[in-house]
């Protein structure tokens, strides 16, 4: 593997070092510019690793600021797979890597069991022993996993049909979410497809060190999505993180699986569900009486990384009755499960603290977020409740209140 | 979101963010599109506007401009434009906070020579709050400030390069180094880093308890910009409070704070006009008929979008920021593909002094004095695309000091003229 970046388009303007979230809250890490393209040369030279690589939360922000296009994150996640391959990741890492596997392996156990088997006092003790810090709001398994409901949702048979892939935090701890995609999917005019082989995208097996398990499940996911995209159907999800991996990190990661089976580039739900308003295909409007409520949106930064905007928003901003608010205010701070390990818990909670405030000074009693591990983190740092876009968009033009 | 917007600008720099605004405050829906943050987010927190003429430093920009070249960006404006755009620029900063000001010299404003934290002075012309000219000139009694492991910034050294200048020399100085508020870091640590701990309430007292001890006892402190990453005046005033005489920062290399307050201003007024913001997204050609745009095609993580408008602005940053391409021999705008004229030969590009007339830093578009593009017979090459900052040619901001002035300018205008534009179309197509 051995894969290398060229670090030689960094300028070292240190614009990516003003807006890395983690660099802000703490000088226990190297920062954007160091750890990324100047390391780089130190590690093309075979220099030791630095041992601050692991603050790196994944979250972006490098790269979206970067004037000269060079893949931060990118350069860093992939100097983690290479220290990962000489001294394995902890068990610790494997678990919050393998949240997805771990379900699939307790899919026979009721949820109600397997939550008090995860979130009991004591195996919280035991966890946070492992480091994973017992202050942390960990999410709770479904009853039912979105496939399984998804098995049972009555379509209304449209001939146009889309490719949902729903990605494991809406499959494992929250499939109504889904079911809600399903919805608006059904009332944009399309019927639904969700393929049963595809997996977890991989991005928590990146982040934790996992390469050749991300590999193997890439390598599921394209081989999968390859053939619906020859078929011309849209490929979908609602998960910006799942997004982002499909569209430029697993091309920068896996160049021999893209040169098998060429990118699958999902797209964002939100911005098609928003295209078929504009087509007229999807009318935004509801026999239901309009009632009005409050929210405010945080933009997750892997939604901002992908250069088409904050559809989710705009899409609120069609739904008679919904007042939004854009939280503006930065990172979350959870990057998938970094805010939930023990040595970073508390750089995850400073990060989200300007937004966390935000939210709560905004008066609305309901926040906003496409991503679900976003949506975690807003509940434990500021106490509302957190919904995808769709839910709210379902809620009001079903007028389930 | 409609699917086509009035204005469709083109990077976050200072040019594209007051293009946005301008043209935003002519009543167009705005969609600005960006592919990185721009200098504006690693710029100190003056604004210049012209510090320099063919070598020799100025006092009074306003006069320094009708002495400028022809094809210089402000002389296609003309200073009255350029009054207008800094006047609504000065307005936009003051309605939310941040009021800054020139120095006053004879009834006339005027530049400010400002200490850097290498001691050195540079030209400026809008400070921020807080700092006034007439006390930096008279203050006798000067405490200049630095924070241990913080690299970039020694009062020893810039205490004795400031006596090196005339106006600086006679007066009095103590350097004074406060303890790092970081304990153990695992890098050194910047102004920005302190600055941050300043934007918080929870963290603010160390700067505030530090600077205490010295209140009462000299009539100007010189500090590296660590006074809070925001626009927030209360701040600035709390500590001027504290240390009961003027804290002015020294400006600073990269980062250099200043400019996220600027952009922290820029993007609130951009967000309240209803401006739409997309990140990471890089333009990457131009759809053009009959002498219009019609679209530019935008990469968004690999996918590639029609991003549609009436009218474009082009606010790029020339070749630091990408919108300029350079191959030996050839130097063309990016995304329409201009030409721009330069000597075959590469050695020309510049000269030996590094504080030459390099042709390379004059380099850009040549635009007309509604900032279109034009070409060899200075007709415009399209109706409805505009350029700002630094991808104009004609100007050289390093050795002038007239950064962000001209992005200002041009910006201004572009945006003004790009609503225009879209306003037109918008009435044809009705
Ligand atoms: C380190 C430094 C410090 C400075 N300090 C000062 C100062 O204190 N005072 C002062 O007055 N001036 C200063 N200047 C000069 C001043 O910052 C610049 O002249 C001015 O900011 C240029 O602004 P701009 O908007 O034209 O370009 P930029 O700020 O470079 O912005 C260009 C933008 O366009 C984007 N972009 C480029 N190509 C594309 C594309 N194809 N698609 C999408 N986006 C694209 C870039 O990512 C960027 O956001 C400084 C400059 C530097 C480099
Ligand atoms: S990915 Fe995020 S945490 Fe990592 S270096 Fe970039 S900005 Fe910092
Ligand atoms: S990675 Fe990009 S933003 Fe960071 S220092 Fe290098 S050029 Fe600047
Ligand atoms: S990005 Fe997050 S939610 Fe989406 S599939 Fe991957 S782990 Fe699951």
């Amino acid at each position: 593997m051995n894969m290398h970046i060229s670090p030689d388009k960094c300028i070292a303007c240190t614009t990516c070092v003003v807006q890395c979230p983690v660099a802000e809250a703490t000088t226990k890490f190297l920062g954007p510019r160091m750890i990324g393209p100047a390391y780089e040369r130190f590690r093309l030279l075979g220099l030791a690793e630095d041992a601050s690589l692991h603050y790196c939360a994944n979250c972006k922000n490098c790269d979206i600021s970067c004037p000269q296009g060079v893949p931060v994150s990118s350069l860093n996640m992939l100097a983690r797979a290479e220290q990962c391959r000489h001294h394995s990741p902890s068990l610790r890492d494997w678990i919050l890597g393998h949240g997805e596997l771990m379900a699939r392996w307790l899919r026979h156990v009721p949820a109600p069991l397997k939550n008090f088997g995860m979130l009991n006092p004591l195996t919280r003790e035991v966890l946070d022993a492992l480091g994973i810090d017992k202050r942390a709001t960990l999410p709770a398994f479904a009853t039912q996993t979105f496939r399984q409901m998804f098995a049972h949702i009555r379509q209304p048979g449209h001939k146009r049909k889309v490719i949902y892939y729903p990605g494991c935090y809406v499959d494992v701890y929250d499939p109504t979410t889904g079911v809600d995609m399903v919805w608006a999917l059904n009332r944009a005019g399309y019927d639904v497809i969700v393929p049963n082989e595809v997996v977890c995208c991989g991005l928590p097996l990146v982040s934790n060190g996992f390469w050749q398990h991300a590999h193997a499940n890439a390598e599921r996911n394209l081989r999968e999505l390859a053939g619906w995209r020859d078929k011309g159907l849209p490929l979908l999800t609602g998960c910006p993180s799942c997004a982002l991996m499909f569209r430029t990190d697993l091309l920068e990661y896996f160049p021999d699986l893209i040169s098998k089976y060429g990118p699958c580039r999902l797209e964002d739900a939100q911005k098609f569900l928003l295209e078929t308003m504009d087509d007229a295909l999807f009318e935004a409007t509801s026999t239901a009486p309009v009632v009005s409520q409050h929210v405010i949106y945080h933009a997750p930064c892997h939604l901002r990384a992908q250069g088409n905007g904050l559809p989710g928003l705009a899409l609120l901003r069609r739904i008679p009755g919904v007042n939004v608010d854009n939280a503006d205010a930065g990172c979350c701070g959870i990057s998938g499960s970094y805010g939930f390990k023990k040595e970073k818990y508390d750089i995850a909670q400073t990060i989200g603290s300007r937004l966390f405030a935000a939210i709560r000074e905004s008066g609305a009693a309901t926040a906003v977020s496409e991503c679900g591990t976003c949506r975690v983190q807003i509940r434990h740092g500021s106490g509302l409740p957190a919904k995808h876009p769709v839910s709210i968009l379902r809620q009001h033009l079903e007028g389930l209140h | 979101m409609n699917k086509i917007a009035d204005v469709l600008v083109v990077g976050s720099g200072m040019a594209g963010l007051v293009a946005a605004l301008s043209a935003a405050q002519q009543g167009c829906s705005v969609r600005l599109l960006s592919a990185g943050m721009g200098s504006l987010a690693i710029c100190g927190g003056t604004i210049d506007l012209l510090g320099y003429v063919q070598g020799n430093a100025i006092a009074d920009p306003w006069q320094g401009m009708t002495q400028l070249p022809e094809e210089h960006p402000y002389r296609l404006l003309g200073v009255d434009n350029v009054r207008l755009a800094m006047d609504s620029l000065r307005k936009t900063l003051e309605d939310h906070g941040w009021p800054m000001h020139p120095a006053i010299i004879d009834g006339h404003d005027g530049n400010t020579r400002l200490p850097t934290i290498m001691g050195t002075l540079k030209p400026t012309w809008l400070l921020p709050p807080g700092v006034e000219p007439q006390t930096l000139a008279t203050a006798k009694n000067i405490l200049v400030v630095s924070v241990e492991k913080l690299r970039d910034c020694r009062p020893g050294l810039v205490i004795d390069q400031l006596k090196r200048y005339k106006e600086w020399a006679d007066r009095t100085y103590t350097p004074a180094l406060l303890p790092s508020p970081f304990g153990e870091a695992h890098r050194s640590i910047s102004a920005l880093d302190l600055a941050r701990l300043a934007d918080r309430p929870q963290t603010r007292n160390w700067l505030l308890d530090n600077l205490a001890q010295f209140a009462g006892n000299y009539d100007l402190i010189l500090l590296p910009p660590l006074c809070g990453s925001r626009a927030d005046l209360a701040l600035q005033q709390q500590i001027s409070a504290i240390a009961k005489c003027p804290v002015v920062e020294m400006l600073s290399i990269p980062p250099g704070v200043g400019g996220l307050r600027l952009r922290d201003v820029l993007l609130r007024a951009m967000k309240e006009c209803g401006c739409t913001f997309i990140e990471n997204a890089t333009a990457l050609h131009a759809e053009v008929h009959d002498g219009c745009c019609t679209a530019l095609q935008v990469n968004a993580s690999g996918v590639v979008e029609r991003q549609a408008a009436h009218a474009f602005v082009m606010a790029t940053g020339g070749i630091l920021g990408g919108g300029i391409t350079m191959t030996p021999g050839t130097v063309q705008e990016t995304v329409f593909g201009i030409d721009i004229p330069a000597p075959q030969d590469v050695g020309q590009w510049s000269e030996q002094d590094i504080f030459g007339n390099h042709i390379f830093s004059h380099m850009g578009i040549r635009v007309d004095s509604a900032m279109r593009p034009v070409g060899h017979e200075a007709t415009p090459l399209w109706q409805n695309v505009f350029f700002a900052g630094r991808t104009v040619g004609g100007y050289d901001y390093a050795a002038e000091k007239s950064g962000l002035g001209v992005a200002i300018a041009t910006g201004w205008q572009a945006g003004r003229m790009a609503a225009r534009a879209a306003l037109e179309m918008n009435g044809k197509q009705q």
